[in-house]
């Protein structure tokens, strides 16, 4: 799955991604929790999901306005520590909800209190539902690419998006900085 | 429809919308039902409100000026003050638009909650006021209306129109979470003026000219009842503040400039708009920087590019802007203009987070922006204490600041004798 076939060899440095990661701060905050609404909290993701998705937004394969502009230029180390850094924080969810509410069609990867069960998926807890509703929209619309994402969100209206979204942004999330 | 007609329509339970799905509530509220919607309540005097408390001593302001904080209010984004004054409307980048109450007049918010609950909002930053006390509230996809906010939003079920129908603001393929913070406002025709930021850092090259057919990238305006849509204002990256001179009309907008040509290019910008219709230039060029992306693209033919009417400090993030029209300020700041800075995102040194004045003459011609009030971004560590978003005055003249990274409210008043 990883991006780029040489970078599984690369091992990350997360004092180094420490380092680098002061150009992520403003967003994603320097332990991966997000300063706003537009970012997501990225502390605690897998290495794998961090690795790929800087790739893919270097490698234009994935598009934000200010994601596309700072992945440009790193390079397959510089992914590699960064990914360490922000991969090596602890998150915790807190779900207030009955579990046995979550949504299904989710909770093989993501959890039902979004914090994930393999490494390919993103944690999801606590995220803004703004966020998760407008990456299911991108996934419906081919806009971002995913073999496992475009097909769930295929299936889904905007109210099941919504809902989804709704489910894991009320999870109470917190993230530990390991230094 | 006018909107005295419109309010009508409403009692007399006719539905303005077309039927949305049932889980949104609007079919209901359209027809004035009750649904079992409750309030979020924002506590005011808990150790949050404390901590906000201790940024204040950073945040520094003219002499004679005073800043305190206003109310704790999260995400606070665009602002509309009602016209009585007793409640400001406070947008978000999330689901919430927030009503701040201020009932005894003591300039402390005593109740911050949640407006319209039983609405299911997307990303609704942009509320405005009609001077006869509509509310509109310009969401990433949609423009609603509720009329009498102001009294109304004491109940869970406001009456509420739809200006715009989910998914016919922007197509529904261009939705994004880039550069969907509408900004709205009345003007003095009547009508509604909404920024539509195009989502993109550059716009890609095969997309232009349909962005620019649909007015994105640009500000749109429409009859209060979302009929008679035109691309009022074209040529813009992304704006998320306008407002109107009182003295002549003008409109007058920010925008934020292209990324990743470096740290003082291009300048930001404030605009002034004599005509519908002008060019600002982008994505051709930010002012007086050619975009290299569409060197070879061919511009507009007979349009001539607007320069900006002053120029900022590159990448500090212009955002909400307002013209003064009280009267407590001193002399020097009347009929000018406040704009918010929400500061640098990936600059290698972090500037903004401040409020700017730029004076505006009586040609209505701007001059030298200035810093009006600084400090909440702690320039030893690059760490931001927080982040102006929007700039709004309460009937007194003095002036309230959003900043949704604090999740605050601060006031700056003249300061007593």
């Amino acid at each position: 799955m990883l991006a780029g076939g040489a970078m599984a060899d690369v091992t990350g440095n997360r004092e180094a991604g420490r380092k680098l990661a002061g150009q992520c701060r403003t967003c994603h905050g320097l332990d991966g929790k997000a300063q706003m609404p537009i970012a997501p909290h990225i502390g605690g993701e897998s290495e794998e999901y961090l690795r790929t998705q800087l790739a893919a937004f270097r490698d234009g394969t994935r598009e934000h306005e200010m994601m596309t502009i700072v992945a440009k230029n790193l390079s397959d180390q510089q992914i590699a520590d960064l990914a360490a850094w922000f991969g090596g924080h602890k998150p915790t969810a807190t779900l207030k909800a009955d579990p046995a509410g979550a949504p299904a069609q989710c909770v093989a990867c993501h959890g039902p209190d979004g914090i994930r069960v393999i490494d390919e998926a993103p944690n999801l807890a606590g995220e803004t539902n703004i966020y998760i509703d407008t990456q299911l929209k991108a996934f419906r619309s081919g806009a971002r690419k995913s073999d496992i994402m475009g097909p769930v969100a295929a299936e889904m209206t905007d109210e099941e998006i919504r809902s989804v979204a709704d489910w894991y942004a009320a999870v109470g999330i917190e993230i530990e900085m390991i230094e | 429809m006018n909107s005295r007609n419109m309010v009508a329509a409403l009692f007399l339970g006719t539905s303005l919308a077309t039927p949305l799905a049932a889980q949104d509530n609007m079919d209901k509220l359209t027809s004035m039902q009750r649904t079992d919607a409750t309030f979020t309540t924002i506590a005011q005097d808990d150790e949050r409100a404390t901590a906000l408390k201790e940024i204040l001593p950073h945040l520094k302001v003219p002499d004679g000026f005073a800043v305190s904080l206003y109310a704790v209010v999260p995400d606070a984004r665009s602002m509309a003050v009602a016209p009585q004054g007793t409640v400001t409307f406070v947008g978000t980048r999330k689901d919430k638009v927030w009503s701040v109450v201020d009932r005894d007049r003591n300039r402390v918010a005593d109740e911050v909650k949640d407006f319209a609950p039983s609405v299911t909002f997307d990303l609704p930053n942009g509320p405005c006021f009609s001077p006869d006390g509509f509310l509109y509230i310009a969401e990433r996809n949609r423009v609603l209306v509720f009329p009498a906010a102001e009294f109304f939003f004491e109940g869970p079920d406001p009456a509420v129109g739809v200006v715009v129908e989910k998914g016919k603001l922007i197509p529904a393929e261009e939705e994004s979470f880039n550069h969907t913070a509408r900004v709205c406002r009345v003007g003095p025709d009547g009508k509604l003026y909404i920024s539509l930021g195009q989502p993109h850092n550059i716009p890609p090259v095969d997309k232009h000219e349909m962005y620019a057919e649909a007015g994105i990238g640009g500000i749109i305006r429409m009859k209060n009842d979302g009929t008679e849509r035109e691309v009022f204002t074209r040529g813009i990256r992304n704006s998320v503040g306008h407002d109107f001179n009182p003295a002549n009309g003008d409109l007058w907008f920010t925008d934020n400039q292209v990324d990743g040509m470096g740290d003082d290019l291009p300048p930001g910008e404030l605009n002034r708009q004599t005509e519908a219709g002008q060019h600002f230039g982008f994505p051709w060029v930010n002012g007086a920087v050619e975009i290299p992306d569409y060197k070879d693209v061919p511009r507009p033919e007979g349009v001539e590019f607007i320069a900006p009417a002053a120029e900022m400090q590159a990448h500090a993030a212009d955002l909400g802007m307002r013209f003064y029209t009280g009267k407590s300020f001193p002399e020097k700041y009347h009929g000018g203009i406040f704009s918010a800075q929400h500061g640098s995102w990936n600059r290698t040194t972090p500037v903004g987070a401040r409020v700017m004045f730029t004076p505006v003459d009586a040609e209505g011609n701007a001059g030298a922006p200035e810093v009006f009030a600084e400090g909440w971004l702690d320039s030893e560590t690059g760490e931001y204490r927080g982040r102006p978003m929007d700039i709004a005055f309460l009937p007194d003249g003095s002036m309230l600041v959003s900043d949704d990274f604090a999740g605050a409210i601060w006031r700056i008043a003249r300061q007593a004798e």
